[in-house]
């Protein structure tokens, strides 16, 4: 059986894609932007919020990562390295911007009122169950690009606090300190988008 | 523990027995704790879930083409089967390794290559060798004249984009003779030209 028809049937797997890649084959590099390319692509769009930026930096995380593809010898993931690579290229992005990349304040330290207010009469309301993947992704969007960085680093993409202190050139404690703020903001967001929907009715 | 003192230390995760006893008496704290668990569980459907306009791998492969990162083109699904066709194109493989034997050598030995002068001063008249390299460029599209328009205008784009590498690498060699990354340059050039003919081939072996 012939190469060609093999892989008729066979996609080429991740580690056959790369050592082709490395020499230079079109299809081999098809193949890994089609691995990869839908979550890269989701993490430049959570993070900017805008289409035509996300595609371009999505073209660029790839372009760089297939740039060092002679270099890379399977010591981590290869989707670790490109994830790592996209993260990166965003965070650039933003400094270029001179868009926040973690919001000025540091701590809840100062805080004292905090944020959960009992008012006389009000009901305590839930988002359970009120919540979908259109109305999320539309308050993220809406979030400051600060709070955004790390509740999208954290809470969607799954990287730990010390990492996201290391990517983004923050401390552990403000990283968590965002990650709670941006939380609560969503919060906010969703209840005011369920209340202005329960008006309308 | 009041809600601002509960809300502080949400911060760190772990609940303690006295977070514990406030979530217990305290529902705007309760509701809180689990809006923000669900908020976060819920992130996970944004994980992966849009896709990018096939424009972006367009303009992604054009460029990887113009940095020479790609140097093959995709196989054709089309079938040739043919030990005729092998027989006809089977001379292209060594004449493209010829081109970068060649290479290497008026790098290392000009004399060797019938000139005695250093790189750097040679004449700009083509040498023999290069008319034939133009005329086994003639061959090699005669041998996919037959293929699709598509992958005709390919070949003749990657022909001249080979061409194109080699002649850059020879100027850059002319201009410093002696660097060590302009004379691998000049033998990346001929081996990108020499992995087209040999591309050329494997198509026909592909049945």
């Amino acid at each position: 059986m012939t190469d060609a028809k093999r892989r008729q049937g066979d996609k080429l797997t991740e580690a056959e894609a790369i050592e082709r890649a490395k020499l230079g084959d079109a299809e081999a590099f098809h193949a890994l932007y089609d691995l990869h390319r839908r979550r890269v692509y989701s993490l430049c769009l959570r993070m900017t919020g805008n289409t035509s930026s996300a595609e371009d930096l999505t073209q660029e995380a790839f372009l760089q990562l297939f740039r060092k593809i002679g270099t890379f010898r399977g010591e981590s993931a290869f989707s670790t390295w490109l994830h790592r690579m996209s993260v990166n290229v965003v965070l650039m992005q933003l400094r270029k911007k001179n868009l926040p990349v973690v919001p000025l304040e540091e701590t809840m330290e100062g805080d004292e009122e905090g944020t959960v207010r009992k008012e006389p009469g009000a009901p305590d309301e839930r988002l359970a169950g009120s919540i979908d993947r259109l109305q999320l992704q539309r308050a993220v969007d809406e979030l400051p690009p600060g709070y955004r960085t790390i509740f999208v680093l954290h809470d969607v993409e799954g990287y730990e606090h010390n990492e996201i202190a290391d990517m983004v050139g923050c401390s552990i404690g403000n990283s968590k300190s965002q990650l709670h703020k941006a939380r609560l903001k969503l919060r906010e967001l969703l209840r005011m988008n369920r209340a202005e929907k329960a008006g309308k009715k | 523990m009041n809600c601002v003192e509960f809300e502080r230390v949400l911060l760190e995760g772990e609940q303690t027995p006295e977070q514990r006893a406030h979530l217990n008496s305290c529902s705007a704290c309760s509701n809180l704790l689990s809006d923000l668990q669900l908020i976060s569980n819920q992130a996970k459907l944004l994980l992966a879930s849009d896709e990018p306009s096939p424009a972006v791998w367009n303009a992604l492969e054009s460029r990887l083409r113009r940095e020479g990162i790609i140097r093959r083109a995709e196989p054709s699904r089309r079938s040739f089967g043919d030990l005729f066709w092998r027989w006809r194109t089977a001379w292209l493989v060594p004449v493209a390794a010829a081109l970068v034997i060649v290479g290497v050598l008026r790098l290392h030995h000009p004399a060797a290559a019938g000139d005695n002068a250093p790189i750097a001063k040679q004449s700009v008249a083509p040498p023999p060798v290069a008319a034939a390299v133009l005329s086994d460029d003639q061959q090699l599209l005669k041998t996919v004249a037959s293929r699709p328009p598509a992958q005709r205008a390919r070949y003749r784009t990657e022909l001249d984009d080979a061409n194109a590498f080699i002649r850059d690498a020879q100027d850059a060699i002319r201009n410093d003779p002696n660097d060590v990354y302009r004379q691998q340059m000049l033998i990346n050039a001929y081996e990108q030209k020499e992995m087209l003919y040999q591309l050329a081939v494997d198509h026909v072996s592909e049945q």
